[in-house]
């Protein structure tokens, strides 16, 4: 096992979020949105994270009322001197919910879909599009298919020979901030987190390998993948040590010594990154004609887009397992049950197995503000008394449309219960 | 002071039972007013969550592949590529490890 030196592995970067001193007034709003109990300072005196504790969801920093926490990486000098090397191809890999986001920067109205006016705004700055979209499908046909084998094993006692399916209940592992919360606090859970990446990590593994030999045509070495996302925990997850496998894919195809290591994901810009970055480009997204991308990596599915609403990944899921076990699709397609703002959600369905002709129920539940909601969904499993096969979990409450890269709202919070401001006690 | 020199005056300040409820009624509405605005604010809070929501699902709604299996360019990666999910090759680019952090912690 690898040294690890306060909660971080060698090459990971050590915290994401920090709170400017100066400007902390000490009011403690940041510790009514911070899940993991990482920031300490008492009431009315400067606060401080604890980056070994800290799951860089970044919830402190768009709620904080006077603008105090903020990143540590910032990577657009370095996407801006890329963009203008010719010998680089560079990839932007568009989230989900970036795209109703981000107008928000350019005095559109918050929820406008702008996936086309980015399109037109990313060919003008010099990016190759990937949309994390099609990267999002790609999770749902390797996490869902994971999840058929594991409650085929578990229901019907189905054996893949030389794949052992891990635990039910399976948890979604899209959320950065949620894999490092499980890492950090709950160990023993680790066997039921999917073994999929999330999409921005599947994108640069497919951008480095299949995109630049079959889509761009260029070494791989000279692709400087860049994931354009609504979060801030995604910086981190992108600079785990883990995620070289387009490299150690290549190595093992053209044999050892193949160059110098590259990460799947080269760099990270929030909604509100992407947005400096085109605004000291002189690139105004209101202004900009949309336009459309031809690419087959730019190609994706409803099912897709809704991955950065609370809920979206597991009716994604459902609408795919569904037609894989049934063998027809899930009609009606949206699955409401999994839908809104209430803290926990469960769903069941009831799948006829056409491979093993017999009948599952399959429970789901979708939980999101970690914060208030997920302690007793875990105890649940810890205990054994979980009903339920298949868990998505989300950190920020709402899902990734309100994560911490995301455009602060000037008026509005993350609160989602009608009294929490009031709560100060909580 | 003595007691004779004492003379009880009725305060000239008199309200009479239509002024008071006018009064208490215009008080009533000046407290409420704030009140109104900020269960209003309350409510509203959320607006660009949910504004950002609708977005997405208009965005599903649109769409005319809704469903992840049938995304053509998933399906030629698989084809050129990847095999079939949780293949040899997908295993090794699409799957990973979580590690236990929770020692470093302690």
């Amino acid at each position: 096992m690898e040294q690890i030196t306060k909660t971080f592995q060698a090459g990971e970067v050590p915290g994401i979020i920090i709170i400017d001193a100066h400007r902390c007034k000490g009011c403690d709003t940041c510790k009514r949105h911070c899940a993991t109990k990482a920031i300490s300072g008492m009431f009315g005196a400067v606060h401080t994270i604890d980056a070994a504790k800290c799951i860089n969801c970044g919830q402190c920093l768009i709620n904080c009322p006077f603008g105090a926490p903020y990143e540590m990486v910032d990577a657009v000098n370095t996407v801006v001197s890329k963009l203008k090397d010719p010998n680089t191809t560079v990839v932007g890999i568009i989230a989900p919910a970036v795209r109703v986001a981000i107008g928000e920067e350019f005095g559109m109205p918050p929820g406008s879909l702008a996936t086309r006016r980015m399109y037109g705004a990313m060919h003008k700055a010099g990016f190759m599009i990937f949309d994390n979209n099609y990267a999002a499908d790609l999770t749902i046909m390797e996490e869902g298919t994971e999840f058929i084998h594991r409650v085929r094993a578990a229901v019907f006692g189905d054996e893949i020979p030389g794949h052992k399916p891990g635990p039910l209940p399976q948890f979604t592992s899209c959320c950065p901030a949620w894999v490092r919360y499980v890492e950090l606090n709950y160990p023993s859970l680790i066997p039921h987190l999917s073994s999929a990446k999330s999409p921005q990590q599947m994108a640069g593994a497919v951008a480095k390998t299949y995109g630049a030999a079959k889509v761009w045509s260029v070494r791989p070495a000279n692709v400087y993948t860049v994931g354009v996302m609504p979060c801030t925990a995604k910086k981190f997850e992108a600079s785990r040590p883990e995620f070289r496998s387009a490299f150690a894919h290549a190595s093992k195809e053209q044999g050892a010594g193949s160059g110098t290591p590259y990460p799947d994901i080269d760099a990270v810009l929030t909604t509100r990154d992407l947005a400096r970055l085109l605004k000291e480009m002189g690139i105004d997204l209101a202004k900009t004609p949309e336009a459309a991308d031809e690419s087959i990596l730019a190609q994706y599915s409803g099912a897709g887009t809704i991955f950065g609403n609370t809920g979206g990944v597991m009716e994604a899921a459902v609408r795919t397992v569904h037609a894989v076990l049934t063998g027809e699709e899930l009609a009606p397609l949206e699955f409401k049950p999994v839908r809104g703002l209430k803290g926990v959600k469960t769903a069941s369905v009831t799948l006829l197995d056409t491979k093993f002709k017999k009948e599952a129920t399959v429970n789901v539940a979708v939980v999101h503000g970690l914060r208030e909601n997920i302690t007793p969904v875990l105890d649940e499993i810890l205990s054994g008394r979980s009903p339920y096969h298949f868990i998505e979990v989300m950190n920020c409450p709402g899902g990734c449309i309100n994560g911490g890269g995301q455009p602060i709202p000037a008026v509005g919070s993350g609160w989602l219960g009608a009294m929490s401001p009031l709560l100060a006690w909580k | 002071m003595s007691a004779e020199e004492y003379q009880y005056i009725e305060n000239p300040m008199s309200v009479s039972r239509r002024e008071f409820l006018s009064i208490s009624g215009a008080l009533i509405a000046l407290t409420a007013l704030p009140a109104a605005v900020v269960r209003r604010m309350a409510v509203k809070r959320n607006d660009y969550i949910r504004a950002r929501t609708a977005g997405l699902y208009k965005d599903d709604t649109n769409a005319k592949v809704r469903v992840s299996h049938a995304n053509q360019g998933v399906s030629r990666l698989y084809q050129d590529f990847l095999g079939n999910p949780l293949s040899e090759v997908s295993e090794e680019l699409l799957h990973t490890r979580y590690i236990d952090r929770s020692r470093a912690m302690a």
